[in-house]
């Protein structure tokens, strides 16, 4: 703990009226060194970021217009036309702006490292792959400096968090500190953080880290781009083949065919984590499967917290009818089964096209978010009403603040973590019910043939007694380390912020009169 | 805090600034299954005077904090009116009640949690000139320094966090944080009572030099005789939600009129110890503020209570048990029955209550008690066992109730500088209370 009285003087007080441009401006060393290597970081994998980022980009307008137009539309036909219309507009220049931004070259590419080449003779050399190696070492050198680059850049944001700290803010302590310091000593938690990391990783880079890609593997097998070059034993001469011909040679389908994981097909393709029952690469499936699963959970659970904070601090603030009718809500909602519900929005809403935005993704995340919030409120409720009895609460009610600048300042900074730690908690949730739906299938779940990895875990159900284990296998422990990372990342983030609550000591008033 | 030290006289101008009226501040009882409401402050009146010190104490729970919150509208009147400077704040809302709030500012009790433990110091004691858009951004930083050194503290303490401080400097800060938008009247709501004694006195001296220099006016709230002897001018007594005794402060300490101030006083030590005061104790606990006593506040504890004209000559032990025995009575006309209860009180199985008898043997067993006086007790005492305590405590209330228990005193002017009290005592045909009182220490 950095507690220290107050009487200590302090050198580095600085008379405050200075802002951090002026604080940076007057001492600007450590602040550049941390810039210059963030700057070579990001020049590193420009069109990665930017085409990671406009594609949440693009999601967010898709999905925020969608609204618009089907509230407005309800309204009128025009408006929603008016929506709609523009709503495409900008949709097109946000995917012209990422298809611009995704072909700026990075370091870490599969074009750069690549991995898919064919060997010219029986016993090779490669040709096409990266310094000609064979394609299982190219793919693996990839994927080992892709994790490296995410820890590195992971570790540089929290280092600029530091040069922060050291060098540029005005406070010597704060009480974050103390919740930093304490997470630093927590292994379970961190390597929740290592968990998250590696998760997002996967679906920021998955085009980078699959062997193959989604559009040419899965997606449109058949398409004029998708063709293959392979050393064919029987011709003895290089052959090309389209990758849908190819998958239909490499299916795991148990003791008669079987792709099992770090093994080539006969085409010479590499597959890590095997192929599924159709031939496609499990591996590459997975990845695509990361991306829909944490923007669907990601939405989904962002969604849940944002209305069950802003529904905590209101009903904890202004307590009696609000909350009684916040509550009366929240026992509405979750009275109604979850599964009932999906069915019915999933029929209602199946020739629509909302069901279709991020694959039928967004609908999924609404419908989760609407329907998570109760638990996450009345997890922060609790700390809400506590934090609402503290005295600086009517402090600022007396000099006359805003009552929502008093909910924002003075209430949210200590729900907000738990709200964080319920919220990584129930996303785990979120992730098996994704996984689940998509398992059912049958218009439920991310529709077909976009990735996701509860169809896997379906598609292997019937090879798991036999050499095409790894198709069930392999994609259910990714959902059980992705919810124990999370729920790791939670259980840390708790401790740090509430290591033990300290006793409190209120001396009985002494009731004068009050006699014996 | 040593109450040695001489009162210093701030200068009251004559001029009443706070005017409050029939106030009641009345919690909870609107919804529908509310239980009866809590008569925090149940019809208070007083003047408080432009650049006094005026304290109010009271044991804990007898609404003098509610008062206080009401007074800088932290809570809503339930009735009656608070005018300050001629207009009637209980009436204000939105951008008016904003405007006004500048004016009126409290400091809080527990420094532990009136200061937001996220913010720095300086965005403490600046968040009221953000609130109400204070100038420009630097005066805002320039006044927090001049607040942080007023206060005596450090501009270096101006990015340090409460967490740093101890909790002298944290009430200083609180300090700093009320006077941030120049306020003419504070309410100190027992700013020293979560402190170290030796602490005390320096916060109490501080509050003293900036009311002189920024000629502030104070609601002193607390349970500290001692301090509030020191520091107010005049001085109101709260018992029940209600005030009991109020005047200036040396004269009602000097001679309390009141018997619950005389009870109150009686329990501070002397600084003289030849002067010996007995200590009256009082019996039991304050009644519930949801079920004051229909008479007078004080009626279930008041040792000076009026006895009915019938039992005038009854034995004061006799007279005692039977005070008892309703103080128990009442007790359990508070308990809620169970379901199982409700339904055994219907089959006339009820049993609950059937250990009555035990008190009653207890209380009146060694003494002769006369017949007129048994009977009314036992037909209270089944009426308790049959399960309608409630009914039995009106019995008893009817019968040996006086004109304390019936009716509700008016406040009597006590001396000629304008002190009141709130007794039937002072009526003429009633004994004067300190002879009351005398008798009863030496009967105790
Ligand atoms: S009115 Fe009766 S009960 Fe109340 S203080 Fe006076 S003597 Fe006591």
């Amino acid at each position: 703990m950095a507690r220290s009285t107050a009487d200590t003087t302090n050198e580095s007080f600085r008379h405050d009226s200075s802002t951090l441009t002026e604080r940076i401006a007057a001492n600007p060393e450590p602040a550049l060194r941390w810039a210059g290597v963030a700057a070579v970081l990001l020049l590193l994998e420009l069109g990665a970021f930017l085409g990671g980022v406009l594609t949440l980009f693009h999601a967010a307008v898709l999905g925020v217009t969608a609204l618009l137009e089907v509230s407005l539309g309800a309204v009128s036909s025009g408006l929603g036309e008016a929506a709609f219309g523009f709503q495409t507009d900008a949709l097109a220049s946000i995917s012209g702006v990422r298809d611009a931004a995704q072909s700026i070259p990075t370091l870490l590419s599969r074009e750069t490292i690549s991995n898919q080449g064919h060997m010219v003779g029986p016993n090779g050399p490669w040709t096409g792959t990266f310094l000609g190696l064979e394609p299982a070492y190219a793919w693996g050198i990839r994927v080992v400096l892709v994790l490296v680059y995410a820890f590195v850049t992971a570790y540089w944001l929290f280092r600029g968090w530091l040069v922060f700290r050291n060098h540029y803010r005005q406070a010597d302590w704060t009480p974050t500190d103390d919740i930093i310091n304490r997470l630093r000593d927590h292994r379970w938690g961190q390597f929740g953080i290592a968990v998250l990391v590696v998760f997002l990783t996967l679906a920021l880079f998955g085009p980078a880290l699959g062997p193959t890609t989604v559009q040419q593997n899965i997606k449109s097998p058949y398409a004029e781009e998708s063709q293959i070059e392979y050393f064919s034993d029987d011709t003895g001469s290089v052959e090309t083949v389209f990758a849908g011909k190819a998958n239909f040679d490499s299916k795991s389908k148990g003791p008669n065919q079987n792709v099992g994981p770090m093994t080539y097909d006969d085409y010479g393709r590499f597959h890590p984590f095997g192929t599924l029952p159709n031939g496609r690469d499990l591996f590459t499936f997975m990845m695509g499967g990361a991306r829909i699963s944490l923007i669907v959970t990601g939405l989904a659970i962002g969604l849940a917290s944002f209305i069950a904070g802003a529904l905590g601090l209101i009903s904890a603030f202004y307590g009696g009818t609000t909350d009684l009718a916040v509550l009366t809500t929240a026992d509405g909602i979750t009275s109604v089964p979850r599964l009932l519900l999906l069915v019915m929005l999933s029929a209602v809403f199946a020739n629509h096209w909302l069901g279709s935005v991020l694959d039928g993704g967004f609908l999924l995340a609404l419908i989760f978010g609407f329907t998570g919030w109760p638990l996450l409120w009345r997890a922060v409720r609790g700390p809400a009403l506590q934090v609402a009895q503290e005295e600086w609460v009517d402090a600022a009610e007396s000099f006359g603040q805003r009552p929502t600048l008093i909910m924002w300042k003075h209430m949210f900074p200590y729900v907000m973590g738990y709200l964080l730690v319920y919220a990584s908690m129930s996303a785990g949730g979120i992730v098996v019910s994704l996984s689940a739906l998509s398992f059912i299938g049958n218009g439920l779940g991310i529709t077909a043939p976009t990735p996701a990895w509860g169809r896997a875990v379906s598609l292997g159900q019937s090879y798991v007694a036999g050499p095409s284990w790894h198709i069930a296998l392999i994609p259910g422990l990714m959902i059980v380390i992705l919810v124990m990372g999370l729920n790791a990342f939670g259980d840390g983030l708790r401790d740090a912020i509430d290591p033990e609550t300290k006793g409190s000591d209120d001396g009985d008033e002494l009731a004068a009169g009050g006699g014996a | 805090m040593s109450n040695a030290i001489e009162r210093e006289q701030t200068a009251a101008s004559g001029e009443t600034l706070v005017d409050v009226q029939e106030l009641k501040t009345y919690y909870g009882g609107d919804g529908f299954f509310a239980s009866p409401p809590v008569k925090a402050v149940d019809t208070v009146d007083f003047e408080i005077q432009r650049g006094e010190t005026f304290g109010l104490v009271g044991e804990s729970g007898c609404g003098k904090s509610t008062l206080g919150r009401t007074l800088v509208q932290l809570e809503q009147a339930t009735e009656g009116s608070v005018s300050f400077d001629g207009t009637d704040i209980t009436e204000l809302s939105g951008p008016e009640l904003k405007q006004w709030r500048r004016n009126a500012q409290m400091v809080f009790q527990d420094p532990e949690s009136s200061l937001n433990d996220r913010m720095t110091v300086g965005e403490i004691i600046r968040e009221p000139l953000d609130a109400h858009d204070w100038k420009t951004k630097a005066d805002r930083r320039e006044r927090v320094t001049e607040l942080l050194s007023e206060v005596g503290l450090r501009e270096e303490h101006y990015f340090r966090y409460p967490h740093q401080f101890s909790g002298g400097q944290r009430q200083r800060v609180g300090i700093a944080r009320a006077l941030a938008l120049e306020p003419e009247f504070v309410v100190l709501d027992e700013p020293v009572s979560a402190l170290d004694v030796s602490v005390q006195a320096k916060i109490i001296t501080l509050l003293e030099d900036l009311q002189a220099e920024f000629d502030l006016t104070y609601l002193f709230i607390a349970h500290d005789l001692s301090v509030v002897r020191h520091i107010c001018d005049r001085v109101a007594v709260m018992y029940l939600g209600k005030i009991m005794e109020i005047g200036d402060t040396e004269e009602l300490y000097e001679n309390p009129q009141n018997p619950y101030t005389q009870a109150l006083l009686s329990a501070i030590p002397r600084p003289d110890p030849s002067v010996t005061i007995d200590r009256i104790t009082l019996p039991g606990t304050p009644p519930s503020p949801r079920d004051p006593p229909q008479g007078c506040q004080f009626s279930t504890r008041c040792p000076a209570k009026i006895r009915p004209e019938a039992y005038a000559d009854t034995d004061d032990e006799i007279w005692h048990a039977v005070e008892q025995l309703r103080e128990v009575v009442r007790e359990r006309s508070r308990m809620s029955l169970s379901t199982t209860d409700q339904l055994r009180k219907r089959l006339d199985r009820f049993s609950r209550f059937d250990d009555i008898e035990e008190t009653v043997t207890d209380l009146f067993g060694e003494l002769s008690v006369p017949q007129s006086v048994e009977d009314h007790v036992r037909h209270a005492v089944e009426l308790v066992k049959d399960g309608e305590p409630k009914a039995a405590q009106t019995y008893l209330r009817e019968e040996f109730g006086g004109v304390c228990d019936t009716t509700r005193p008016g406040h009597h002017q006590v001396s000629a500088a304008g002190r009141e009290s709130y007794c039937h005592r002072h009526l003429d045909e009633y004994e004067d209370t300190t002879t009351v009182l005398a008798n009863y220490v030496d009967g105790a």
